[in-house]
């Protein structure tokens, strides 16, 4: 009896932590490394330092949708939303972000006030009406494209003040503040969801959401938690989005989501819930941001790029789920 | 038109959607309006210009918006003939798919006109701009700020629609004219801005100071990439042209930060769209084929285009 | 044991098998007879399963030999056994919810006429009513299996098997969700089965059973065999010390006899459909059994204190305080625990870990400004763990991988560790082995003897005779008793039970 207990211990390492945190991330971090060695390879100017500071900043928006859309699908939901919300919070934010209006912190606090709202709605419905996630966020995800029309009444809103356009455009000891603002928050989140009890119920509602209701957690709160958390970052995104672009565009960010969806998939987060990490997430974001910007300095014909795209998506979650098992 | 334009959509697709309507036949002309997509600032425009006249010469409309979907584009135009209207107008959503809506509404002795784009199946009329001109225009002011020597970027709308085959196609007859000029990328930006200054991120990257000029499809692009290039310190050196003189294109190109865009008029389009579509209607003779001119747009004449 | 009559229908000599460097199977062997019922017992981790995934196909040996009617049998899968006459009715029962009784029997094996692929149903349809009479089981071969209740399904899946024309049957605890007329009823099957010269293997944990249906027993024990006995031979404390390798002098401890405050009342409790007018006190201290039929409406009633369902009609008092429980979130903070009877539905989280699970109900109290402190985290579920006595690999890993008694474990840590006054379980035992059975029973004995109020509902009468002070008894919905002391027995509560 002791032997066998004492073997089994032995075998303790491979067990739910490691896999989660290292294992699970370690087939797509192998892509991830992989493809950037072959693209280094065949173009010199991939890795340089200009270079990877463009993809770092074009990552930043799909990054930030991602992470948020991490969240909800580990309680087992899912957010087609954020494109839609994306476009209410970034034109929100640009009608009141002209040069000599108002001070910076009212268009930022306004799309995020914007986002909140639309995510708690999203939340709110899913949790009273028990209708899918699914349906209820394909449901805002229309009305979200209306309401940019209505707010914007169909045209872009440029001439932003400069203190705004910082935001997406600006530096910080030559770091461009999107990536500023993508390193700040995936910290944010990874302790979120590592070390808060918020994050721990996150795991549990969607592992097990009668087991996670029966250990006294509230359900409803989480996922209204997740799906709030999920609109502020898609503000974030919008705000960045509309601050690079000097623009609030009513049709911006069209597709969004199922960009975020994919690189949190990429990343290991599992779609039926209840596992996933920031780390994955952040690597998936990279990955999807990596390959397009390699096909681009290749100039490979936009029709071979979405094939290459979607063939490297389902190899590297191929990948990892070999790795998984093995 | 502040709140009004969602709410009449609304109005609109609702009563479209009811074929049993009793006022289809009243005094005034009835006139059924699919356009491509009321996402679009430039139709968006062309659609209010037609609003405008409209109500001047006392017809009533009904505008739909297709959502850029050419199947939806033929529901509407079966329920206008449904709903018996005197005249159809068409902004078409592609040029084969929507081609049955043109049959169906001359099958059914309905005239119908199409604005901005064209279809396979010839309508009753066509109102609106040679996007090849427009191509054509843009490239000739690169080849003329070059001097008929350099390196050339192209960025595409979505691939396939007609205003990108037709743009492409002015643009590749002019640098077939010039050897000197060389193609040296060219790939889809979406008609997005943001899509497009990724693009233009990535390749000065891959070209650096090879790029001498970037010919943009439309403004939305052509904004992208003059922020990439304004990011990268490289605007001065790169001229950078694009096509329908946004409000937004304009500022930037009072600004010089936009060399210059080519004008599509909205305002023309929308309101010869009406007034063509009412000859027929009053059975006035009338011109098969409208043709409004673009007109380059550059800061020695911006002034005349911005309002 | 080679005294018994000759030509076994399967015969296994020393068969191994490791996992990862644990000897699962250790030289393991078993004889089994045409029209036999031949008990498996051992505790969960003993190697029954392995053996029973060897002889379906499901793994390989890594030595021995398997002799199946006199030949020897290698490179098996799962059609093979299947096809020479092996089947398994699984605890997990496999079925397809939104097929019907027939399409499940014949499902990978459904006829064709006309086309290929064109189903034939018309013969399945005759062929399940034909084999259901042959059982003597009332069931319509076109319900659908997501209609039918536990017992019923069980049943299809002894179809199903003797479809197959099955000469050895493996039933893994077929009778932990059955009520005892069901079980009565698969009995009556099973000694038929054994008429008809087929061998029954019977994997179950209830002594009452094996005393009841078993010819012979084999005991594994860690991997290894350790011993074959006529079943009449065996009685229940040698089979225990066959089972545990050590003798476990009485299965439920001595009560003590402290007594204190009534600290929750159910007045008039009423939920239409599920119960009436329920009525009763639980004191700091006692043991209070809930007991009934299955379906009697005891788990409703659990889940109403607790705040799974809500309470339609009547009261609640907590320390003769009225109170409204609306979810379980309520109930914790009220200082209610409940342990469901439904370990992986409302229990474990799949992929979370020993630790993780532990502290979901008290993660609170490990907390600082919302952020979770790792070790006031760790040092709480390590010492629930020694405190339990729960076999792990580590606090990291899965709940999912435990045994069945080591799962039930964490969760009752994960109550304890909220601190609960009452505590509520249900079915505590279901499907855990013997040892740690006894241990769950001594445990509820020291909470009780810490002055916690324990409520608990079982199916099986021993427990109840064994450890309740007092017995409410329920049936369709309706209390029908309140029985203490001397009035406890077997007897009372079946009748109380089965009275309409």
């Amino acid at each position: 009896m002791k032997e066998t207990f004492a073997s089994t211990i032995t075998q303790a390492k491979n067990t739910y932590q490691t896999r989660v945190h290292s294992l699970g991330v370690f087939g797509i971090l192998l892509a991830f490394v992989v493809i950037c060695a072959a693209l280094a390879l065949t173009t010199p100017r991939f890795l340089t330092v200009s270079n990877l500071t463009i993809i770092l900043t074009q990552v930043s928006i799909n990054a930030l949708l991602a992470f948020g859309v991490t969240f909800v699908i580990i309680t087992g939901g899912i957010d087609l939303s954020l494109g839609s919300m994306v476009a209410v919070t970034g034109v929100s934010a640009a009608l009141f972000a002209h040069p000599d209006t108002y001070p910076l912190m009212v268009p930022l606090g306004i799309a995020l006030a914007a986002g909140v709202a639309m995510g708690g709605f999203n939340g709110l419905v899913i949790t009273k009406s028990k209708v899918p996630p699914f349906i209820v966020t394909l449901g805002t995800m229309t009305i979200g494209r209306g309401l940019a029309l209505i707010l914007s009444k169909g045209r872009p809103i440029s001439n932003l003040s400069d203190a705004f356009n910082f935001m997406g455009g600006g530096q910080v000891f030559g770091i461009p503040f999107p990536i500023v603002i993508l390193v700040v928050i995936f910290a944010l989140c990874s302790i979120l969801l590592r070390k808060t009890i918020w994050g721990r119920y996150m795991y549990a509602v969607g592992g097990n959401e009668q087991a996670a209701r029966a250990s006294g957690i509230s359900v409803a709160k989480v996922k209204m938690l997740v799906y709030a958390l999920s609109g502020a970052l898609a503000a974030l995104a919008g705000i960045v989005l509309t601050s690079r672009i000097t623009t609030g565009q009513p049709n911006a960010g069209q597709g969004f989501e199922l960009d975020a969806i994919a690189a949190a998939i990429i990343g290991g987060t599992s779609t039926s819930g209840g596992s996933g990490t920031m780390t994955g997430t952040l690597i998936g974001a990279l990955l999807i941001g990596v390959i397009s910007n390699g096909l681009d300095l290749l100039n490979v014909t936009s029709y071979y790029q979405e094939v290459v795209m979607g063939v490297i998506i389902i190899g590297a979650v191929v990948l990892d789920g070999l790795n998984r098992k093995g | 038109m502040k709140f009004f334009l969602p709410a009449f959509i609304l109005v609109a697709a609702l009563i479209s959607c009811n074929p049993s309507n009793d006022n289809a036949k009243g005094d005034k002309p009835l006139i059924g309006v699919s356009m491509l997509s009321m996402q679009n600032e430039f139709i968006v425009s062309v659609s209010d210009e037609m609003e405008k006249k409209a109500e001047a010469a006392g017809a009533e409309l009904i505008v739909v918006d297709a959502e850029r979907s050419a199947l939806k584009q033929i529901e509407q135009v079966e329920s206008f003939i449904a709903q018996g209207v005197d005249a159809i107008i068409m902004n078409p959503c592609e040029v084969e798919a929507s081609s049955p809506a043109v049959t169906k509404a001359l099958a059914a002795g309905i005239p119908i006109i199409n604005v901005n784009s064209a279809t396979a199946t010839k309508p009753t009329a066509f109102v609106g701009s040679d996007d090849v001109e427009s191509g054509r225009i843009a490239m000739e002011y690169i080849a003329k700020r070059l001097d008929g020597k350099g390196n050339v970027i192209m960025i595409h709308g979505y691939m396939g629609q007609a205003a990108q085959i037709q743009r492409e196609q002015g643009a590749r007859e002019v640098l077939k004219k010039y050897p000197g000029l060389k193609l040296l990328a060219h790939q889809t930006g979406e008609w997005d801005r943001a899509k497009s200054m990724s693009l233009m991120e990535n390749w000065i990257q891959s070209y650096g100071n090879k790029i001498n000029a970037v010919f943009a499809q439309n403004d939305e692009m052509g904004m992208g990439a003059v922020k990439a290039l304004e990011a990268a310190g490289m605007k001065s050196k790169v001229v950078v042209v694009s096509i329908d003189a946004i409000p937004d294109a304009l500022q930037a190109v009072k600004k010089g930060t936009l060399d210059a865009t080519v004008f599509q008029n909205a305002a023309q389009q929308g309101s010869q769209a009406i007034e063509t579509t009412l000859k027929i209607v009053n059975k006035q003779p009338y011109k098969k084929e409208v043709l409004i001119p673009f007109q380059l747009v550059t800061m020695e004449n911006v002034a005349e285009f911005k309002k | 044991m080679e005294s018994m009559s000759s030509n076994p229908i399967l015969l296994v000599k020393s068969l191994s098998k490791s996992f990862g460097g644990i000897k699962a199977l250790d030289e393991v062997q078993f004889v089994l007879h045409r029209g036999e019922v031949h008990a498996l017992m051992g505790e969960n981790g003993a190697g029954k399963s392995t053996l029973m995934k060897i002889l379906m196909g499901l793994e390989n040996a890594d030595s021995g030999e398997i002799i199946f009617a006199g030949e020897p049998w290698e490179s098996r899968d799962v059609r093979d056994s299947l096809a020479r006459g092996i089947s398994m009715i699984h605890q997990e029962l496999l079925v397809v919810p939104e097929l019907s009784v027939a399409e499940n029997i014949f499902l990978g094996r459904e006829n064709t006429r006309w086309l290929p692929g064109w189903l034939d149903d018309q013969s399945i349809y005759l062929k399940t009513k034909k084999l259901l009479a042959e059982l003597g089981v009332a069931l319509d071969a076109r319900a659908k299996m997501k209609y039918l209740s536990v017992a019923e399904i069980q049943m299809v899946e002894i179809a199903k098997a003797i479809s197959h024309d099955a000469q050895v049957i493996i039933m893994d605890e077929p009778t932990s969700a059955l009520s005892d007329k069901e079980v009565a009823a698969l009995f009556r099957i099973i000694k038929d089965l054994k008429a008809e010269g087929v061998a029954i293997v019977y994997i179950s944990h209830k002594m009452e059973e094996i005393a009841q249906i078993a010819d012979t027993v084999t005991v594994l024990r860690d991997g290894k065999y350790v011993g074959t006995k006529p079943a009449a031979e065996l009685d229940q404390n040698t089979l225990i010390k066959m089972m545990v390798g050590r003798t476990i002098d009485s299965l439920f401890p001595e009560a003590s006899d402290q007594r204190g405050e009534v600290i929750l009342s159910v007045k008039n409790g009423s939920t239409p459909g599920k119960f009436h007018n329920i009525n009763f006190d639980l004191r700091a201290g006692e043991v209070l059994g809930l007991a009934g039929l299955m379906g009697a409406g005891r788990t409703e009633v659990a889940r109403a204190i607790f705040g799974l369902d809500s309470l339609a009609e009547g009261e609640i008092f907590i320390k003769n305080k009225k109170t409204t429980i609306r979810s379980p979130e309520e109930a914790i903070r009220q200082g209610i625990g409940y342990v469901s009877e439904d370990r992986k539905g409302w229990g474990c989280i799949p992929g979370m870990s020993v630790q993780h699970t532990m502290t979901l109900s008290s993660l609170r109290d490990y907390t600082r400004g919302g952020f979770i402190d790792e070790k006031d985290e760790r040092a709480a579920a390590s010492r629930m763990t020694k405190d339990l006595r729960i076999k792990t690999a580590g606090l990291s890993q899965p709940v999912l991988q435990l045994s069945g008694g080591n799962q039930q474990k964490v969760l009752i840590g994960k109550t304890l560790l909220a601190e609960p006054e009452i505590i509520i379980f249900d079915e505590p035992t279901r499907g855990i082995d013997i040892g740690a059975k006894h241990e769950i029973y001594k445990l509820i004995r020291q909470l009780t003897a810490q002055g916690i109020a324990v409520l608990l509902i079982s199916s099986e009468l021993p427990e109840i005779l064994g450890l309740c002070d007092r017995v409410v008894v329920l049936s369709q919905g309706r209390q029908t008793a309140v029985l203490s002391g001397e009035e406890i027995s077997q007897e009372t509560i079946m009748q109380h039970a089965i009275q309409r």
